[in-house]
């Protein structure tokens, strides 16, 4: 059975890089190299990838890029059916989480000797520490972002609601609260926002996993989980998000576009894609840091972001670093970081989106950033993902406690399977 | 079955067509079959689909679930043999033995309801006028014809807890706790929803295969067992079945297969969960090497569903065979 799912997305890998061949195949006539890079869904706008490539294509008019976007939804699985392909795409686009096991795993390019020529030093400590291996660097940090409050500020000056005074969780509960009236929902929260989550069981202290006797174990069940599971629970009645979905279904930026939500918790990259689905909205969305549980700490948050890859088996390995030194340099690390409200990947560059109401509301919270814990063990989790099982359950009144110790128990089984 | 001593006159037409016309034999016999390589060269093709597709990738499986295979092994290709390390790994688990359980429980529920169905349908049909019996045939075939996944999508929208038409039907009846009631967290809705579903896709087949046995079963059986005074059930009993034993056996095998193996379902609808709730055998399988990138115990395990599937027909055609060879 598996081998057919296997075989079947190594066949569809296969084809699209074949596909792709047949447009490096006449590179012999004209010099060019076609570069098959992967991004991932909304990691760049259309207008931004449009940009790219043709900024790119001039400055290097031997090479040829084609961009592939990539749903989240089992990406895993297609990354390693291509490092496991003789064919695989050049530049793979992997998130932060998902990293450690495939520089673990050998099918990735040593990129170390580049490190200095592309300012390692400065990386993010939260990117470039998942993309190395044994003291080896695979991953090359793309950008960073974090969650942050996205709000409609017509909404909230109708309810009366100055947003620049939230600073702390109850003041935005009672914030909520005041704005879930009539059609208007206070917050859009869905059931299975486990980043959410994370960020308040980090609030409480305590943590998905931890690492006791050099064993991983789930720790949901800890009193600090469940206290930040509570609090899910509380901001999440204030609203109309269902409980046994994440934000991708439907996706919440659609949801929000519809105009009767007055808050979600976003990268703030999700604005853009709000104002995509309903450009009425273009001056009615403001940002502020998730609000912790005193107004002088910001609510901790999760530190997403990705990383760039070159399988072992690329084609055009030279090419492909071509394409991440241009990427991950100066002058296209500020425009994504402009275009798309990102963190770049290097400290030096912060000040490029200083500017930024999205970016400075999550530069605040980033200074609270936490990861998921930083084991290969760590994406099995993610793959099955037992934390969404537990919210809906907790969620729908759900003995939370229990519910809670079953998570735990399915996630130290998940990150331990693999040793 | 003291049924068919009682009356041993429905088997007889049916071992004689078996044997076919006593005339038949000699000049079959006469012409010797042509020799030569056109006949191999000409199913090659098939054969050669056949092995590449499907006994290749079986030795395969039974290989790697003899060998230390991981992501690491899937992309350099160095794995190591390690004997029936896998399988221990596996039969020690109790993990294993609860998705073993549950997935006999599953092929279970799904196949008697599957038959009972499919059996009261085609006994309706076959009684329908012909109007009637056109409409039945048309909705078999086409709830038949739906594509699985699609099936499933809609399967998932009609249980979808804000916009599906169950809860929105639920709660305008006045049940108000259906109120965005979501299906799919609950561990025994979501296991009784996609057996809803794998007995919707699978009665078509089983029902039309059914429909068109009973209508060679010859009418004047029947007058001569209601003369009798037997009644609706009795002739079912003693006349039907017993007529009709070798297609029963056919369709109950092709279910059993059918539901051990309802993977596309479940994957698309719960991925097996709520939990483990609907993590049956190939759900397990997939899991644990896609997800936990433990390719050497996905094939073990795939190994042993094999081997327990066989289990489950072996003990039927016994069974079976058993009671033909009744003395009467």
């Amino acid at each position: 059975m598996k081998y057919r799912l296997l075989a079947g997305s190594s066949t569809l890998v296969m084809a699209a890089t074949l596909s792709a061949c047949g447009g490096s195949a006449d590179e012999g006539g004209d010099g060019h190299t076609t570069v098959d890079v992967w991004l991932m869904r909304d990691s760049v706008s259309a207008a931004f990838q449009k940009e790219f490539v043709k900024g790119f294509e001039a400055k290097h008019p031997e090479i040829e890029v084609k961009v592939q976007i990539q749903e989240w939804d089992g990406i895993g699985e297609k990354i390693t059916a291509a490092l496991a392909s003789n064919d695989a795409p050049d530049v793979i686009e992997v998130g932060n989480t998902q990293v450690a096991q495939f520089a673990a795993s050998g099918g990735l390019l040593d990129l170390t000797d580049s490190k200095t020529e592309l300012k390692g030093e400065h990386w993010l400590r939260g990117l470039a520490e998942p993309g190395a291996y044994e003291g080896k660097q695979y991953g090359i940090p793309y950008y960073a972002a974090n969650r942050v409050v996205i709000y409609r500020t017509d909404l909230f000056e109708k309810a009366g609601v100055d947003a620049a005074a939230i600073k702390t969780r109850d003041q935005w509960v009672e914030a909520t609260t005041k704005l879930n009236k009539g059609k208007t929902q206070g917050i859009y929260l869905p059931g299975q926002m486990w980043y959410a989550l994370g960020g308040f069981i980090w609030d409480e202290g305590g943590d998905f996993a931890a690492k006791s006797g050099g064993k991983w174990k789930g720790a949901l069940d800890t009193p600090e989980a469940l206290r930040g599971m509570e609090f899910y629970a509380r901001l999440q009645a204030l609203g109309k998000g269902p409980k046994d979905a994440d934000e991708d279904d439907p996706p919440q930026a659609q949801v929000m576009a519809k105009g009767q939500v007055a808050q979600v918790i976003s990268t703030p990259g999700g604005a853009n894609a709000v104002i995509e689905n309903n450009p009425g909205l273009k001056d009615k969305l403001g940002f502020f840091p998730i609000p912790g549980k005193s107004a002088d700490t910001p609510g901790a948050v999760f530190t997403g972001g990705s990383d760039l890859v070159i399988p072992a088996a690329a084609g055009d390995s030279e090419e492909a670093l071509t394409l991440i030194k241009e990427l991950t340099g100066d002058t296209w690390q500020k425009k994504l970081a402009v275009a798309m409200s990102y963190v770049p990947n290097r400290t030096t560059l912060a000040s490029a989106v200083a500017d930024d109401p999205g970016a400075s509301a999550m530069a605040v919270g980033a200074a609270n950033g936490h990861a998921t814990p930083n084991t290969p063990g760590w994406a099995a989790v993610e793959a099955e993902n037992p934390i969404k099982d537990y919210m809906t359950a907790a969620l729908v009144g759900g003995d939370a406690a229990k519910e809670a110790a079953k998570a735990s128990a399915a996630i130290t089984r998940a990150m331990n399977a693999n040793s | 079955m003291p049924a068919i001593r009682e009356r041993s006159a429905p088997r007889t037409p049916q071992h004689r067509t078996a044997s076919g016309p006593p005339g038949d034999s000699p000049r079959r016999r006469s012409p010797r079959p042509a020799r030569g390589y056109w006949p191999y060269v000409l199913i090659a093709p098939a054969i050669g689909g056949m092995l590449y597709l499907l006994a290749y990738p079986l030795l395969r499986a039974v290989l790697i679930s003899l060998q230390d295979f991981r992501l690491r092994q899937l992309i350099a290709g160095d794995a190591q043999f390690v004997g029936l390390r896998n399988y221990r790994t596996l039969l020690s688990d109790p993990r294993f033995w609860e998705v073993v359980a549950r997935t006999f429980a599953f092929m279970a529920v799904n196949v008697v309801l599957i038959m009972t169905i499919s059996t009261l349908v085609a006994l309706m049909t076959e009684r329908l006028a012909k109007a009637g019996r056109t409409v039945v045939l048309c909705a078999l075939v086409l709830a038949w014809a739906m594509p699985v996944v699609a099936a499933t999508t809609v399967f998932q929208w009609l249980f979808h807890s804000e916009f599906g038409v169950v809860n929105w039907l639920l709660t305008s009846l006045g049940f108000d706790s259906f109120d965005r009631y979501p299906w799919f967290a609950d561990g025994g809705a979501a296991f009784a929803i996609l057996v809803v579903l794998i007995v919707w896709q699978s009665v078509p087949f089983a029902a039309i295969t059914l429909y068109s046995a009973l209508t060679t079963v010859p009418s004047e059986l029947y007058e001569s067992a209601r003369m009798d005074g037997a009644s609706g059930p009795r002739i079912f009993r003693s006349v039907t079945f017993p007529m009709l034993r070798p297609i029963f056996v056919l369709v109950f095998s092709l279910e059993v297969i059918w539901t051990f193996k309802a993977f596309v379902q479940i994957w698309v609808m719960t991925r097996g969960g709520p939990g483990d709730a609907t993590t049956i055998l190939p759900v397990y399988a997939v899991q644990t090497a896609l997800s936990s990138q433990r390719y050497d115990l996905g094939s073990a395990a795939s190994m042993l569903t094999v081997v327990l599937m066989s289990g489950v027909l072996v003990l039927y055609f016994r069974q079976m065979f058993r009671q033909e060879d009744d003395p009467r």
